[in-house]
């Protein structure tokens, strides 16, 4: 199971920008539904991808689903190279976005995310409207249900 | 030159008849329930719940061994 505290710890503390979105913010957001992994969209400069490949190091990322023994090093260099990396850590699974489906760059959501509290770290997370939009945007049918749910959630917001 | 807004953003919100067809099975009492909690109580439900599917998963691969 995925220690998404854990998860979310190394990479605050490390202080890497990055904003929460899929099944884990829609989770913040009030789902009832569960998720297996952490899916961040991370800002693409130099000095965070710096942050974030010496964060993830200890975790001894890799790629989900790949065979053992491949040359993989997650490192500032494969960062630069690569865009969206399906990651499995000691931690648990990690999708790591340089961009979501429609655009969906760090400084594209960074106007529609909002900073929560979770177990006392300060993170970033998608606001509902734009989650529910990324979701749309995918087009994915197995999205359907989720979408209904936070366009529900929509609804029952205070 | 202006650079283009992500296209994201002109996905509409409008209501779509398949997703309406879909919220009518939403269980919003859940929902409501989880709207009362703050964010890390949410994430820490969600967690024991993941917890929970995966050990009743791991006593059905027993079960299936003996």
């Amino acid at each position: 199971v995925t220690d998404f505290e854990r998860l979310l710890t190394v990479l605050t503390q490390a202080g890497v920008d990055f904003i929460v979105i899929g099944g884990f913010a829609a989770t913040a957001h009030g789902s009832a539904h569960v998720t297996v992994d952490l899916d961040v969209v991370y800002r693409r400069t130099a000095d965070n991808l710096d942050r974030l490949a010496g964060a993830l190091d200890p975790l001894h990322p890799y790629l989900r689903g790949a065979p053992p023994g491949l040359p993989f090093r997650l490192d500032p260099d494969t960062l630069r190279q690569g865009l969206n990396f399906t990651l499995v850590t000691q931690a648990g699974d990690l999708d790591l976005l340089g961009e979501a489906t429609g655009g969906g760059t760090y400084e594209a959501l960074l106007p529609h995310s909002e900073v929560r509290d979770v177990a006392g770290l300060e993170c970033r997370f998608v606001d509902l409207p734009t989650l529910i939009r990324l979701k749309r945007a995918a087009g994915r049918p197995k999205d359907l249900e989720r979408i209904a749910e936070l366009e529900a959630l929509r609804q029952e917001e205070p | 030159v202006e650079p283009r807004p992500p296209a994201f953003l002109s996905v509409s919100l409008d209501p779509s008849p398949v997703i309406e067809a879909y919220k009518k099975d939403v269980d919003r009492t859940l929902l409501r329930e989880n709207l009362r909690l703050t964010t890390t109580e949410r994430v820490r439900k969600m967690v024991a719940a993941l917890r929970f599917a995966e050990t009743v998963r791991r006593s059905r691969v027993k079960a299936d061994a003996t």
